[in-house]
């Protein structure tokens, strides 16, 4: 058995490595310059590189929608890849033209559809993307904007960002909103990194919303693809379980939502948010900060700056009492879900979380196991589709049960050991394993400088991008005492939220 | 007047517009591209046995990837089941040396990132630790490449695990049975295209009955032999070292006769046919297309060109233009060339959407098929192509130490030369429209669609 050894070196070892974190792991040569007008631009220098990963992160997302609306920020970014003015109009004179009847017949529908609200509301409970409140002037309305947004597309060539990108080397085009943000990405030559620049500062400036309805649709394509998946539903319930007030755990968009954007609401969106004093620029390449800020300055600096857009601050009331879900499905696989506030980034407690979410995983599988319980154990933070928030969120514990008649024996046995372990340290080489994967994590994200990149864009949303090395610090030093504290202070039954999934014929 | 306001606002907008520099990309003097692809010679290093390793730095983080790449793959099983049996072992026995779940604990120990993969002509190990690992973790490599615990126990498991997947097709027109997604109806695809042929072979639960460990082992001897193998090693490493270490886990690996790649029949195509398999989902799946024959040197750098314009770009290509951006009907719509190394590969087309809208879908992409065949492309596209292919995709492969090893590596295992990157860049610029469009001509068969669609029954197309 010569590997047992090795396996007990390696553990020794884990040891070890912990207990002399270094702060040199994770540093960041991140330079800043902050523009007159408000706009960020940091840069990790990579004289090297021949490429640069640009992002362009702005401060906004679904925390920011008004209920009825939801989705619209995430809408908001598929519109502003339609172009502008000066990219993809053939005749922009004209083209203006149109949008400009093309919003006073929005204006005339929108007026319409109020006054016939109590002749044509649905009243009904349901709704899905297919139904349509209608009256032959709304129908004549929508008509004329569909007649003239044919017209447009007829002086209009599509996709112009994207062409000039592929164009000149431009890879990884895409584009992301999430809870707490909404960011372009592109990695480019660097020699040619003004042409970032000169599509951004465009898009953020001057973005033209064509083809307005056909690509609300894509958003309910996408709302479709979530739904076809069985946990979709189930998550979304516990997600309005664990939280009442905060938008946080309101997923991005329903299908009656896709139907209510307006163009106005859009435009609000974004003359509110796409302002240089709420923008960030990140850069990670063959680019240095200095031949940087007067590129930026050319492409950035006449934007003016505005009045700052207020931070979404939700928080959920003080919890009175343990709530729960119990969902009968057909399709779904029976299981425990436990989950508890936490908070969110920039609170000293979070990055302890992470270490706790590994430490605990492989814990709680052995004492499942242990007790003859079969299933998987997933620990994590999801909400929605993102895992860290700059507000507080959840810690979810998902145990996947092999026999639905388990499952109150899983729950205690699971609720019985966390409040054991709010007593009890758990081994101190679990811990050690916990920091090691994640320090591996962290080295492969900041292989890639596009994932390093937006590790420094989401810390700057959510938090500051100046706390992000110290958050990663931070997990270097969890001990035991730690996760027994946060357990003890957290994993309250005041703060918990249990869901419970059986087969359907499992009534009561 | 809220909305006249708004767009008044717009309009001031367009007019401050003037402060900021709008150049249209084509006029900003953006410099000509200046890359050069690394020098695999940098890299390459070849052991007296035959075997060749590429060995990159790339330190930015304290991490290593090992990674090696064998020219076997499922096609050259002629005692069916020896491959997946032998890709069972390696990614769950490890090393013979290791009980599998020694083997997993060590993999644990070092949070590696750990990946066997199993193609029709080609397999690859990847292993990723971070450096301090790194003695460790090359010890396990070389055993795992060389001496791979191989048991009865990995025959069985695999012959559980094919019985179910052999009942796959037996939906085809019938009730509806499994989850739908575009990974479904590209297996679904695939395993039509391939009914009849090598490529589309598959094991049943009986040829397990008659394989052995002896055979699984025999394999394994046959195709893990040095000079069939291409190590890629990128990290924070000191290549010198690194070199040294190569050596020394592979040197003693005795030189021995490489097999002769499998002699692959050419594909038989068939008449356009629909295959429905349908589910009761909130969307639907297409997938089309037909086989494709070994495309020879001469016409590769124009048949990329003109699938790049049509649909391989998956965000500026017709396709896309003429489903997602005009009509909204569907989040992509997209093409795959897939080339084999010694046989027919597939050209197929995908997309996915809300069942109402799949036949406008279908039509829409199928008359971009019959457009590209009937009139060359413009200038404007062609540049476009020309751009991304070899400014951007070309690129990335060489973006760093871990992507240059590992290109050159599969490179190399394929062709035993470096040429065709030396000179990609050169003949992808060459490509002209009339060669975009004889392209276009031979290798797009509107006749021979198989068209694969997963969904709704009453929007199955007709």
């Amino acid at each position: 058995m010569k590997t047992l050894p090795l396996l007990l070196l390696i553990a020794m070892s884990l040891i070890a490595q912990g207990a002399m974190a270094q702060s040199s792991r994770y540093d960041l040569p991140i330079k800043e310059h902050l523009f007159d007008n408000g706009l960020r631009l940091l840069v990790i220098e990579r004289p090297d590189e021949d490429r640069v990963v640009g992002k362009i992160f702005t401060d906004m997302g679904a925390l920011n929608e008004t209920p009825g609306q939801l989705g619209s920020a995430h809408f908001l970014e598929h519109l502003m890849f339609k172009g502008t003015p000066t990219l993809g109009s053939r005749n922009w004179t004209v083209e203006k033209g149109l949008h400009e009847q093309i919003n006073a017949v929005e204006d005339a529908l929108t007026e319409a559809l109020n006054r016939s609200r109590n002749d044509l509301r649905e009243r009904g409970v349901f709704h899905d993307y297919q139904h349509a409140t209608s009256s032959p002037e709304i129908d004549e309305l929508r008509t004329l904007i569909e007649t003239l947004n044919i017209q447009v597309l007829e002086l209009n060539d599509e996709g112009p960002m994207k062409q000039w990108y592929q164009a000149y080397g431009g890879t990884r085009l895409t584009a992301t909103t999430e809870q707490e943000y909404m960011k372009f990405d592109l990695d480019l030559p660097a020699d040619r990194v003004e042409l970032f620049l000169r599509v951004e500062a465009d898009r953020m400036q001057n973005s033209v919303f064509r083809n307005f309805d056909a690509e609300r649709m894509i958003l309910v394509e996408q709302r479709l693809g979530d739904l076809n998946r069985a946990e979709t539903d189930f998550r979304e319930a516990m997600n309005s379980l664990v939280g009442r007030v905060s938008m946080v755990y309101v997923p991005e968009g329903y299908n009656n939502d896709f139907s209510q954007y307006t163009r106005e609401y859009q435009r609000e969106l974004y003359e509110t948010y796409f302002v240089p004093n709420n923008t960030t620029l990140i850069f990670i390449g063959g680019v240095t900060l200095e031949e940087m800020v007067p590129k930026v300055d050319q492409y950035f600096g006449a934007m003016e700056r505005k009045p700052e857009p207020a931070r979404y601050q939700g928080r959920e009331p003080l919890p009175s009492a343990e709530k729960r879900l119990m969902w009968r499905s057909a399709v779904l696989s029976p299981r425990i879900d436990i989950r508890y506030q936490i908070p969110g980034v920039g609170h000293p407690d979070r990055p302890h979380f992470e270490v706790l979410e590994i430490a605990l995983a492989e814990h709680l599988r052995n004492v499942m196991q242990d007790a003859d319980i079969d299933g998987s154990l997933d620990i994590n933070t999801r909400v929605v589709h993102t895992t860290r928030f700059g507000v507080p969120a959840s810690i979810n514990f998902e145990f996947i049960l092999a026999d639905s008649d388990q499952a109150a024996v899983a729950e205690k046995t699971l609720l019985v050991e966390m409040a054991r372990l709010s007593d009890e340290n758990i081994d101190v080489t679990a811990v050690a394993f916990a920091q090691k994967a994640l320090r591996t994590k962290w080295y492969r994200t900041a292989a890639d400088p596009n994932s390093l990149a937006f590790e420094i864009g989401h810390f700057e949303v959510m938090d500051s991008w100046k706390t992000l090395q110290p958050y990663l610090e931070a997990r270097d030093a969890t001990t035991v005492d730690t996760i027994r504290k946060l357990i003890g202070r957290y994993f309250i039954a005041k703060n918990r939220s249990v869901g419970v999934v059986t087969t359907a014929e499992q009534q009561p | 007047m809220k909305r006249i306001t708004c767009w008044l606002l717009l309009v001031s907008v367009g007019q401050f517009v003037g402060a900021q520099d709008l150049t249209h990309p084509t006029d900003m003097g953006l410099p000509e591209s200046n890359f050069v692809r690394p020098d695999p010679s940098d890299y390459q290093t070849v052991l007296e046995n035959g075997l060749t390793a590429y060995v990159a730095r790339a330190d930015q983080v304290p991490l290593v990837t090992l990674s090696a790449f064998i020219r076997v793959g499922t096609v050259d099983d002629d005692k069916q089941g020896a491959a997946e049996s032998l890709l069972e072992s390696l990614r769950h026995s490890g090393p013979a040396n290791l009980s599998p779940d020694e083997f997993t604990a060590t993999l644990k120990a070092m949070t590696a990132d750990y990946v066997v993969e199993m193609h029709d002509e080609w397999t690859e190990i990847s292993l990723n630790v971070p450096v301090e690992d790194l003695h460790l973790a090359m010890t396990l490599f070389a055993g795992i490449v060389r001496t791979p615990g191989i048991s009865s126990e990995n025959i069985s498991k695999v012959a559980l695990a094919v019985v179910p997947e052999a009942n796959d097709l037996q939906g085809e027109d019938g009730p509806a049975l499994y989850e739908g997604s575009l990974t479904a109806t590209v297996d679904r695809f695939r395993d039509l295209i391939y009914a009849d042929h090598p490529y589309g072979s598959k094991p049943s639960g009986d040829d397990f009955d008659e394989l052995s460990v002896a055979d699984v082992t025999e394999f394994h001897a046959t195709y893990f032999v040095p000079g069939n193998v291409v190590l890629s090693i990128a990290g924070d490493l000191d290549i010198d070292a690194m070199h040294q270490e190569v050596a020394k886990q592979f040197g003693s690996w005795s030189r021995q006769d490489v097999s002769k790649p499998p002699t692959i029949v050419p594909a038989v195509g068939s008449k356009t046919r629909q295959h429905s398999f349908p589910a009761e989902k909130l969307q639907s799946w297409l997938v089309f297309g037909h086989h494709l024959p070994l495309v020879p040197d001469r016409d590769q750098a124009s048949l990329e060109v003109m699938n790049y314009i049509l649909a391989g770009g998956h965000l500026w290509t017709r396709m896309t233009i003429e489903t997602r951006y005009k009509y909204g009907y569907t989040n992509d719509a997209s093409g795959f060339l897939t080339q084999k190394w010694f046989g027919p590969g597939t050209y197929d087309f995908r997309s996915y959407s809300r069942p109402e809208v799949i036949k406008p879908i279908y039509k829409n992409m199928l008359d971009q098929i019959f457009r590209i065949r009937d009139e060359e492309v413009s200038v404007e596209e062609l540049f476009v192509a020309v751009g991304a292919l070899t400014e951007g995709t070309f690129q990335i492969q060489y973006l760093d130490g871990y992507s240059a090893a590992r290109n050159f590596a599969l490179e190399y295992l394929r062709y035993r030369n470096h040429e065709r990157s030396a000179s990609y860049v050169d003949r992808i610029r060459a490509v002209t429209g009339k060669d975009v469009l004889a392209a276009a001509r031979k290798y797009l068969r509107p006749d021979e669609m198989q068209i694969v669609l997963v969904g709704r029954p009453e929007n199955l197309l007709n």
